[in-house]
């Protein structure tokens, strides 16, 4: 009995390994694990960023986003996404999971601020209701925090970082881009184009380095329209340098993924 | 037990009203532009005397006012008298239409005046149709009654 | 204790692969103004003689370049006083600085030389200022008074590299040319380049000619005319200059177009008071009757792959839109907003039928999807009709009638074209006033 819940363990501990080698690689590089910080979602001043692009261009962008017609382009091709072997996790793995998703409600509450912001609602949203919602997920952080947290300072240092822009740090960077995406206007607007772009910035703002994430699609035949627009990307993100950045917090936004997605335009 | 009949009958009654009221209603936006054939003489001239040489019709119809089959049948008592001529009928549009279409309008609208002369008599043979759409209009103008005057089918002596 | 290390591991790689920092920003949103162009003049290789120099192609291969891109209203081209660097240089290693300096977002340059036997040899290249790259280079090998043609493949080529669009302006228009009064117009069919070069006339307008079309290899034309006063629909060899009458029917024909195999010609004949749709083989001249209804069937058009037909018909008692599948079958309407619908063209992309409107005394240009929803109005006036696509599917050509006064003065045509997006809304330069535009495909078959 002994033995083979021994082998069992050794088992189960080898396929966990095998998926955390294998899964970052997956997303990304590999990360350092870091020290786990309650980071709040600080609401700045309501968002007073114009939105150049509507506001400068005045009613001439609102009807030719209107009046963009739907063309329908060929049904996209459906690539079959190959789907990683689920690894069948122990039962105490989901109690830890739940506590964790508590942890990420915050995330919630941006989600519906961003939304105001990028629809451009008038009414001013309040503050105060959303710092109540943030208080209370500080309370339910603090919980589900401290017992990881202390599991994790009793054996390695582990370090993670939820860095998250401000409301009004992120509308201030999208305003800026906003006004230097010059967007090819031929494009599809069903088709899968969203283009990530990773860019590294100085304390002042300047571009250090600007990458596409998915370069095998930039060479490959039959994505030119993804390479079109690969393309106006990085000519907007280096047409906005140096970008207007935050006075304070570097270490937050000094690594940023920009996802450039022209459906919305395009649709109409 | 007579209320209830009494009731009935108002029922029926106002959704027979309803009824009504809604055709009348489909009735008013089907028919757009009523009748407005041109009725004057302006634009007339004359295959002899007392027969005009040409109908008028409403906008987009080709069915015959009562002063069209009037003077067609002028046209047709004149042609029976005088047996040797033919005539061909040229058929014309407004310039408010799509070109191609008109063409058509103008085909139709000359076959009606055609079946209206043969069928008072008039030798199918003697009898020509052409369209000209809306590429002749009699008058250049762009109001109203310039329009009116160019919805016609004009009879033209052939010989 | 056990169970606490496993624990700990446990949590390690769940935190771990959670570990993701990067702050993530959607970019939702962006401008559609014209894109910043520099067009460089080409420079001129030394060993080309003087006939070549004299030419001067070296400005109005770009000339033309810019003209088509601009027009288009996707592009907004720099002036020339503003370069800094010479064509030579800027052709074989530009300075990007001098370039973004005036804030162009991206270049073209070009060369030209002479090849054997005397042919030219034209190269353009294709820069991304902002980015530093080369973005496309490509060589044409033609004849040196064939230069137009190559500009308009290099501005197709450009534009295509850069909106993602197939290009257009390697194309030609045909048209009606109109002179004379209203009561009495002189017409003649004409065509020219899609940039209003080069018009030729291709009757002499003793008869009354409409609704020309070009083939799909262009090399045909087919049109109505009223050719000893038989109103009639023709084939024209354009090279020949040989007129063909297209059946033999008792009457009047009308509203031709091509199959898009080129094979067959489409067309409504009228007789006894009915319009119905009939096609001709042009080789076999077999016919088939498509429509067979006491309504009036026109303006055929059928979908780039031939399997379906949008027209005209008035058989729901007005002006409707209907599509058939090419032997007449399944006869369907798509056409049901209010007002009178005309003239349905399908565009090449397959995607829309295009069409015109006549509601409350005003005529519209409009476009929809081929099951009839998603219409759309882009234009209005007080007449205006027959909109014909570009070879793109984005662009549309129509023409526009002004009133006459109650003298009969005034009046004139004129051939309009407008962006699919409502945008770009431009006159077409013709000598004369002109109607019933039709655009070619791309001269070069694709």
């Amino acid at each position: 009995m002994q033995k083979s819940l021994k082998i069992s363990f050794i088992a189960h501990f080898i396929i966990l390994i095998i998926s955390s080698i294998t899964l970052p690689f997956l997303m990304g590089r590999v990360q350092a694990p870091l020290v786990i910080s309650v980071d709040l979602v600080q609401i700045g001043d309501r968002t007073n960023i114009p939105y150049a692009p509507k506001v400068s261009n005045g009613e001439k962008t609102d009807k030719k986003i209107k009046d963009r017609v739907v063309t329908e382009q060929a049904p996209p091709k459906i690539v079959p996404k190959e789907k990683p072997d689920a690894v069948p996790l122990p039962e105490n793995i989901k109690k830890i999971k739940e506590l964790l998703e508590k942890r990420q409600n915050p995330v919630k509450v941006e989600d519906l601020t961003k939304q105001t912001s990028e629809f451009e609602k008038k009414e001013i949203f309040d503050p105060n209701k959303i710092s109540a919602l943030i208080d209370k997920s500080k309370k339910d952080n603090t919980e589900a925090n401290n017992k990881p947290s202390l599991e994790a300072t009793q054996s390695q240092q582990k370090n993670i970082v939820t860095s998250k822009l401000t409301i009004t740090q992120e509308d201030a960077i999208k305003a800026q881009i906003f006004k230097c995406w010059n967007i090819p206007i031929g494009l599809p607007y069903n088709e899968n184009l969203t283009v990530r772009i990773k860019i590294k910035l100085n304390p002042d703002g300047s571009l250090v380095s600007s990458e596409i994430l998915d370069q095998a699609r930039m060479n490959t035949a039959g994505q030119t329209y993804y390479k079109i627009l690969a393309e106006s990307a990085l000519r907007a993100v280096k047409l906005c340098n140096p970008l207007k950045v935050p006075s304070t917090g570097y270490e937050k936004w000094k690594e940023m993924q920009l996802n450039f997605d022209a459906k919305e335009m395009l649709k109409g | 037990m007579l209320s209830k009949k009494l009731s009935k009958v108002a029922l029926a009654l106002v959704v027979t009203l309803f009824l009504g009221a809604c055709a009348t209603q489909q009735q008013a936006t089907t028919t757009t532009k009523g009748d407005d054939a041109y009725t004057g003489t302006e634009t007339v001239k004359y295959l002899a005397d007392g027969v005009p040489d040409r109908v008028f019709f409403s906008t987009n119809k080709s069915d015959l006012t009562s002063a069209a089959t009037a003077t067609l049948a002028k046209q047709a008592t004149y042609l029976k008298a005088n047996p040797t001529l033919n005539v061909v009928l040229e058929g014309h549009a407004d310039e408010r239409g799509t070109r191609e279409y008109n063409l058509a309008l103008g085909e139709r609208r000359a076959t009606a005046a055609k079946n209206y002369l043969i069928s008072n008599g008039v030798a199918a043979n003697r009898i020509k149709v052409i369209s000209y759409g809306k590429e002749k209009p009699a008058n250049p103008a762009s109001n109203v009654l310039a329009w009116s005057q160019n919805r016609r089918t004009v009879t033209v002596k052939t010989n | 204790m056990r169970y606490k290390i496993f624990k700990i591991i446990v949590l390690f790689f769940i935190l771990t692969t959670n570990s993701f920092a990067l702050v993530s920003v959607d970019i939702t949103r962006g401008n559609l103004d014209p894109l910043p162009t520099a067009i460089s003049d080409f420079y001129l290789d030394s060993k080309l003689g003087d006939n070549i120099k004299n030419l001067k192609l070296e400005t109005k291969i770009p000339e033309l370049i810019q003209n088509n891109l601009t027009r288009s209203g996707l592009f907004f081209a720099l002036e020339k006083k503003s370069f800094i660097q010479r064509p030579e240089p800027a052709h074989n290693k530009p300075r990007f600085e001098d370039w973004a300096f005036i804030k162009t977002q991206v270049l073209v340059t070009g060369k030209i030389s002479l090849e054997k036997e005397g042919r030219l040899r034209v190269e353009f290249k294709l820069w991304d200022v902002v980015s530093a790259t080369e973005l496309s280079a490509l060589a044409f090998y033609t004849t040196p008074d064939n230069w137009r043609r190559v500009s308009h493949m290099i501005s197709d080529k450009i534009y295509e590299r850069l909106t993602g669009e197939k290009g257009y302006f390697d194309s030609r228009i045909i048209y009606v040319s109109e002179t004379g009064p209203k009561v009495d117009r002189k017409k003649r069919l004409a065509i020219m380049d899609q940039d209003g070069y080069g018009v030729k006339y291709l009757t002499l307008g003793n008869e009354l000619v409409l609704t020309p079309r070009f083939s799909p290899a262009s090399q045909h034309v087919t049109y109505m005319s009223y050719f000893k006063n038989l109103p009639r629909v023709y084939l024209l060899n354009i090279e020949t200059g040989l007129q063909d009458l297209v059946g033999d029917f008792p009457g009047m024909t009308f509203a031709p177009r091509f199959s898009p195999d080129g094979k067959k010609i489409i067309m409504s004949f009228a007789e006894e008071g009915n319009s119905d749709i009939y096609t001709m083989d042009i080789k076999t001249r077999v016919v088939e009757k498509l429509t067979d209804h006491p309504s009036i069937d026109t303006s055929p058009s059928y979908s780039p792959d031939g399997s379906y037909i949008a027209f005209n018909s008035d058989r729901s008692g007005f002006q409707q839109i209907y599509t058939m599948k090419s032997d007449g079958t399944n006869i369907k309407r798509i056409s049901f907003g209010e007002g009178l619908y005309g003239t349905p063209v399908w565009s090449p992309r397959g995607d829309l039928i295009a069409f015109t409107k006549l509601y409350k005394n005003k005529f519209y240009i409009g476009v929809m999807r081929s099951d009839g929803s998603g219409e759309r109005l882009l234009t209005e006036n007080y007449y205006q009709e027959a909109p014909s696509w570009a070879p793109n599917g984005r662009v549309l050509i129509f023409y526009r009638e002004t009133p006459t006064d109650s003298g009969g003065r005034g009046g004139g045509a004129k051939l309009w074209s407008i962006d699919l997006t409502g945008y770009n809304e431009r006159l077409i330069q013709t000598p004369t006033d002109a109607s019933d535009p039709s655009w070619s495909g791309l001269l070069s078959g694709k």
